[in-house]
């Protein structure tokens, strides 16, 4: 079957990459990296039960869509009740299909894994997971996001995928945006009349919702200079070790003021158990400044556990979730502790 | 409207004229007649449409031809040397490891991107290297097998 009619647009620079996507705005236009979302996307449903891929996602077969997810109250956000809920409404994907792609594959200022002379990472947002995957920096020094790499997709969807990518899509369940979060990790975007930086945990708003504007690319993510007695770890939950969405996904990143010492600083974030990626907040007010201990950590996945805002689906429960988020972020902070007392 | 890209096939150089919503797959397999390569499930799913390109293997169902312009792309066409299969090939026929035959193509190029990265894997290497090629007949014990067979023959 063949995909529906479009155009591809092939700018060298991100400069022309920006023009085109405000040129082109009015008619449809969509930003292609790897294609390992988008080209499903534009797909039409073979297998009807094979879409949505995941809640609100914008393919699914009955088109305009509606979900209702359990969110913390909010009377400042209009997407959000006071009571708690939140109604995503998605766009038809019919009168979605865009006229236009602007492909982004021969911008070469879009690729590469670099460390910066601060002692942060630049990744580039069309750097593969393959690549990610590979890269002896990552693993190293910002090892969650090396575990997200190891258990997105499968490995051919791993040498298409870009992190970019990964991250625009804003799905509450994508492997490496849990571990960016975690590490501090920010994003470059940019447009033909303005570039900003956004936390990672700031881009997502809901499932498939982001604030990236019309018109705006993801170009970098910057990761932070790891800290001396620093660590971290994502761990994926799910019913096959390839091919799936995760249950749950859980990473860690943890940093001490010496060895065995009290805890400076810690960061949670949970994936899978809300309408975004979400960073456990609580975890912080009940760690930092205390030396951990079997019982600090265990008040600390309660608390982390607390945070979720998980939804019954046919990958698991919202109770299973919620006592899954506590199991693995004990684990979790327990593994990446281990690691920073190993590495003295 | 169409585009004209170039691109190099099992060593071929081909100029081709393609509409901008042309898979790869189909630039390959009714443009060029290299049947080799399976259409599976179309959406990254099962890996029977895997070819090399630029050396990596790449679901040839989720990449526009156009983003293969300037690109080198291996089809299962080209691991016969000489008209003779090639050391994995045979391995996979006489381990049994060709059972109906729709995931061979996508077997055989996603393993000969691991054997070129590491031309000895662990039985772990090559279970999680092959992981997002579906077998329909699940006869992946033998396929694994076959792949541990062709590692060792080039021991010697």
């Amino acid at each position: 079957m063949l995909l529906p009619r479009f155009d591809v647009l092939v700018p060298e620079t991100i400069d022309d990459a920006c023009a085109m996507l405000a040129d082109y705005a009015d008619d449809g236009v969509r930003i292609l990296a790897g294609g390992t979302d988008l080209l499903v996307d534009l797909r039409r449903p073979i297998i009807p039960q094979h879409v949505p891929r995941c809640d609100g996602c914008p393919t699914h077969p009955e088109g305009q869509i509606a979900t209702t997810i359990e969110c913390e109250p909010s009377k400042s956000d209009p997407l959000m009740s006071p009571e708690g809920s939140i109604r995503t409404k998605l766009a038809d994907p019919k009168s979605a299909a865009p006229a236009f792609l602007v492909s982004l594959h021969k911008i070469d200022q879009l690729k590469g894994i670099e460390l910066l002379p601060s002692g942060g990472l630049r990744i580039g947002a069309l750097t593969t997971i393959s690549e990610i995957e590979r890269s002896s920096e990552i693993r190293k020094d910002w090892t969650a996001l090396a575990h997200g790499a190891d258990s997105l997709g499968s490995p051919l969807v791993r040498n298409r995928g870009t992190l970019g990518g990964n991250i625009a899509n804003a799905r509450p369940a994508a492997d490496t945006v849990i571990p960016t979060i975690a590490l501090g990790g920010k994003l470059t975007l940019q447009s033909s009349s303005d570039t900003r930086t956004v936390a990672a945990g700031d881009f997502p708003t809901g499932p498939g919702l982001s604030v990236l504007k019309p018109g705006e690319i993801v170009t970098d993510i910057h990761l932070p200079t790891p800290s001396p007695h620093s660590g971290s770890a994502y761990y994926k939950m799910a019913n096959r070790k390839a091919l799936e969405i995760s249950t749950v996904g859980v990473a860690v990143w943890m940093v001490l003021e010496k060895p065995g010492g009290p805890i400076k600083d810690v960061r949670v974030a949970l994936g899978a158990v809300g309408p975004t990626p979400i960073l456990a907040k609580s975890v912080g007010k009940v760690l930092i400044g205390k030396v951990p201990t079997d019982e600090i950590l265990v008040q600390a996945a309660k608390a982390a556990a607390g945070d979720a805002r998980p939804i019954d689906d046919h990958r698991g429960s919202a109770w299973y979730r919620v006592q899954m988020v506590e199991q693995l972020t004990l684990r979790l902070l327990k593994s990446v502790l281990s690691g920073i007392e190993n590495d003295r | 409207m169409k585009k004209i890209i170039s691109l190099t096939v099992n060593g071929v150089s081909h100029e081709v004229a393609v509409e901008p919503r042309r898979t790869l797959l189909e630039l390959i397999r009714e443009d060029l007649g290299l049947t080799g390569t399976k259409k599976g499930c179309g959406i990254g799913d099962c890996g029977t449409c895997t070819v090399l390109l630029d050396g990596v293997a790449t679901f040839s169902c989720l990449t526009l031809a156009i983003q293969a312009d300037g690109c080198t792309v291996e089809t299962v066409e080209s691991l016969a040397e000489n008209g003779q299969l090639n050391r994995l090939q045979q391995a996979f026929v006489d381990q049994g490891a060709i059972q109906c035959g729709y995931c061979t193509p996508g077997m055989l190029m996603t393993t000969t991107e691991l054997l070129r990265r590491n031309p000895h894997p662990e039985e772990s290497e090559i279970r999680r290297a092959i992981s997002g090629n579906l077998c329909r007949c699940t006869g992946y014990q033998k396929i694994v097998e076959a792949i541990q067979t062709a590692t060792e023959d080039s021991d010697e």
